[in-house]
């Protein structure tokens, strides 16, 4: 390529106490290119755009933007270059406008007051040029996240960025979302703006990237144009392993119903039945806000319903008492683990057992030696990674903590598994052994409720889809006959 | 339907403490007999004001996700040193401005505590709170402090007259009285207000108290603003000291105890929230008003003074169980505008995403 390369990091390397972060990391960026970032947690992709923002300083290497090197990084420093960052986990303030937050830190101002007039008119003019029809001065908090990450990239254009950085954008947005998304991606790139663009959604390099650079453990594994890659070859570079197959589930014979879920209306879902039986993955599949969530917090019994029965093992639910799901050997793993399904101030021990304490303690006094031994085999047998039991929740990376959550229900003997986003934030490893893990679950006569957006996974992982709109159950399909296209249609079809 | 929602939208920027500033208020002048009299009303709200100006200081702080204890200490400490610098016979003139300029400073130490030092603002202003008691009781020895009226204190005087005095009767209920304090209270506010909506000052408390990450990743100097905000809360603390002291024409060293926590109770029956992010002036007003309208019900229905913490108490209860449900609410419409959103967008195109 002749053009002038927008930025360049030459030799880049960055330690902390005892860990090598980065190592010699060579990755340039042309004016209008998405360039991708792949690599499994902890991979560097995360400090390597930290090097950038200047949140953090290069150990050794040097920076280069547009011909001139940056000689000491801050974050004032690269945002007035043109740098900007969009993180996974949306940085605006909630109880400001639009207007606000596009120019929170470099407001537009008519002697010392804020113009407030002059912000509102710049910022429609920012939303509409990246097609937003949305009132600059409707508060923040009444958008939806979607429409929170346009705001983000009206915010970066208004700092006439030159250089944006995408942080796993799409983790949180519907398909249509993201389909809007890759519009104004495209957009920008017309416009000559490089961009960086990090995801964990390997399908969403080939529509939409450049080039791909491929990190492991720090080190730069390859950089190479999108042609010259396919999905396989990236898994591989990705894992530093091959992945045959990354959806290992084989279809086996359903047994018994365990899980009838029958006329369930409420709030948000109205004349949801569902029946999965063992041996089975269903999943659950529709836009964020069909009501699949809520359909499943009041079947296991977090929040009440109006009318309707779930049957568990043939057994008849309590309205509105997770404990007796629980009792009956129902789980739930809700989307976000950290807020709902770890204690993170706890140790992978506490975590694993705090649903068993009674059966494992039949006395009431805590038996030290059994609890240990029984967590080591979950520990063994989920191939959980980590040095020692003893290790706080809080430390361990995305598809561990999944684990540690499965580990839990495990050993409380639970046969219904309700996963809500079971991957969502994971890296394609842990991905690996999490479905590894699914498959194994319903090969022991379990069965499993799969909530997931990702369709790829559906398809990967299901035997039947139930497809929800608009808060009923607008589809069943057999996988073997689904196409993802059908399931789309019906997802958009009640809204 | 546009209309409809400008309406809403209307609405939802009235804050909550005016609902239940009216309905208190309006309880109070039916069920008590002589409450609702001009005479009556004026004298309320000039014993609102040393908590006004409080709570407008501590709604800014809880705004931005911290809060200033110490505020009540500083009411204290810089009343004794002002009445302590007349009473050693200097002008009312050079007095006040160094009790204003004490309270800045104080607020600049609570800020570089909690920005530097990294302290959290609760335990800093804890601590410096005990402080600013601790240097009130020492400079007064734990005796109010008084001092010779004289032409060099003739400020104090103008301070605490009447800018206006209406006779609508013969009773002195009926009398409409508006001090000069209560003027003054009310453009500090109104000043406050301004900076707060029309400059930079409201946008970078709010963005602090949401998330400090993203203010500092937007490039607010997060460390400044901080201490800024501080600063005018011991600034207003310290008006606040003036305030009482003109009005008791003397200072005790205790003057100022457990107005922190009348502050904080106004502000959040103003919507502040402990988390920050949220709440604003006029509600921190409006907060400060409800709890002096219960207060001068109470004492007039001849309820003992003691009661009126419990009320308090029992409203700052109900002001919190009045913010989670706003925020509940507040999340059910988000959807709800989300689900619109959703709709609206799948019928632009046609039904079917490809």
């Amino acid at each position: 390529m002749e053009r002038e390369k927008l930025l360049e990091f030459r030799h880049v390397s960055k330690s902390f106490p005892g860990v090598k972060a980065l190592e010699d990391i060579n990755v340039d960026l042309y004016p209008g290119e998405v360039h991708i970032l792949v690599g499994e947690n902890g991979a560097g992709k995360s400090t390597l755009m930290k090097v950038l923002s200047g949140a953090y300083t290069a150990t050794s290497g040097e920076l280069i933007f547009e011909g001139k090197r940056i000689e000491k990084n801050s974050p004032h420093i690269s945002e007035a270059l043109g740098i900007s960052m969009i993180y996974q986990e949306l940085n605006l303030v909630p109880e400001l406008s639009i207007a606000s937050n596009i120019f929170l830190g470099h407001e537009l101002k008519k002697g010392c007051f804020v113009d407030t007039r002059a912000q509102e008119k710049r910022a429609a003019e920012l939303l509409n040029e990246i097609g937003i029809r949305v009132d600059p001065r409707t508060l923040v908090k009444n958008l939806g996240v979607g429409t929170q990450q346009m705001v983000e990239i009206a915010k970066a254009l208004s700092k006439k960025a030159k250089v944006i950085v995408f942080d796993e954008p799409t983790s949180s947005l519907t398909d249509s979302e993201i389909q809007e998304l890759f519009g104004i991606i495209r957009l920008l790139r017309e416009r000559g703006v490089g961009m960086f663009y990090i995801s964990h959604r390997l399908e969403e390099l080939f529509k939409i990237g450049d080039r791909v650079t491929v990190l492991r453990d720090g080190r730069q594994i390859l950089t190479d144009t999108i042609d010259h890659m396919t999905m396989e070859s990236v898994i591989e570079n990705i894992a530093g392993r091959k992945i045959e197959n990354l959806f290992p589930h084989v279809r086996k014979e359903a047994g018994e119903p365990l899980l009838e879920i029958k006329s369930l209306s409420g709030d948000k879902f109205q004349d949801v039945s569902m029946t999965v039986r063992a041996g089975e993955i269903v999943g659950v599949s529709g836009l964020v806000g069909a009501g699949r969530t809520e359909t499943a917090r009041a079947a296991f019994g977090i929040d009440p319903y109006t009318s309707g029965e779930v049957y568990v093992c043939g057994k008849k639910l309590a309205k509105h008492n997770p404990e007796r799901a629980n009792k009956l050997g129902m789980c739930l793993l809700p989307e976000d683990r950290k807020l709902e399904g770890l204690a993170l101030s706890l140790s992978i021990r506490e975590n694993t057992v705090i649903s068993s304490l009674r059966a494992l303690n039949p006395t009431g006094i805590i038996n030290d030696a059994k609890e240990r031994r029984e967590v080591q085999k979950s520990i063994d047998e989920l191939e959980i990674a980590t040095s020692t039991m003893d290790k706080l929740a809080k430390f361990l990376s995305g598809g561990t903590q999944q684990k540690v959550v499965i580990a839990k229900w495990l050993m409380s003997q639970s046969k219904v598994f309700i996963f809500d986003e079971p991957t969502r934030g994971i890296d394609v490893g842990a991905k690996s052994s999490i479905y590894q893990l699914m498959d194994d679950l319903v090969g022991r006569g379990a069965a499993i409720l799969m909530i997931s957006s990702d369709l790829t996974e559906i398809m990967g992982m299901s035997d039947r889809i139930y497809v929800m709109s608009g808060g009923t159950v607008v589809g069943e399909l057999d996988q073997r006959q689904a196409t993802q296209s059908d399931i789309l249609q019906l997802a958009f079809s009640n809204v | 339907m546009n209309q409809q929602s400008q309406w809403r939208s209307r609405l939802d920027r009235i804050p909550g403490a005016a609902y239940i500033f009216l309905i208190v208020f309006a309880a109070a002048s039916i069920l008590v007999p002589r409450f609702f009299s001009v005479g009556n009303i004026s004298t309320m709200l000039l014993q609102a004001c040393t908590l006004t100006l409080l709570s407008v200081a501590m709604s800014l702080t809880l705004m931005m996700g911290s809060i200033d204890l110490s505020m009540g200490g500083v009411v204290s400490m810089c009343g004794v040193i002002m009445a302590c610098i007349m009473r050693a016979g200097a002008s009312a003139w050079l007095a006040l401005p160094v009790g204003l300029i004490i309270g800045a400073v104080f607020g600049m130490f609570n800020g570089v505590m909690v920005t530097r030092l990294k302290i959290p603002a609760f335990i800093a202003t804890f601590g410096s709170m005990g402080i600013a008691q601790s240097i009130a009781n020492t400079i007064s020895q734990e005796r109010t402090v008084s001092w010779e009226v004289s032409p060099k204190t003739s400020l104090i005087d103008f301070l605490g007259n009447h800018a206006l005095s209406v006779e609508m009767g013969t009773d002195a209920s009926q009398t409409l009285t508006i001090s000069n304090l209560l003027i003054i209270t009310a453009v500090v506010v109104a000043v406050v207000w301004v900076l707060f909506r029309r400059t930079t000052l409201g946008s970078n408390i709010y963005a602090l108290g949401a998330n400090e990450e993203t203010a500092r990743l937007s490039g607010v100097s997060v460390t400044q603003w901080r201490i800024i905000v501080f600063v005018i809360s011991g600034v207003l603390a310290a008006l606040g000291g003036i305030v009482v002291m003109v009005r008791s024409n003397s200072v005790q060293p205790t003057i100022g105890s457990n107005l922190e926590f009348q502050a904080c109770v106004a502000a959040v029956l103003g919507g502040n929230v402990m988390e920050g992010g949220k709440g604003s002036v006029p509600g921190a007003v409006l907060g400060a008003l409800t709890l002096y309208t219960i207060r001068s019900a109470m004492s007039l229905m001849g309820i003992d003074t003691s009661w009126v913490q419990v009320v308090i108490g029992g409203v700052l209860v109900i002001g919190m169980l009045l913010n989670n449900y706003a925020a509940s609410r507040e999340k059910a419409g988000s959807l709800a505008a989300l689900n619109r959103a959703r709709a609206d967008r799948a019928v632009g195109k046609g039904g079917v995403a490809k």
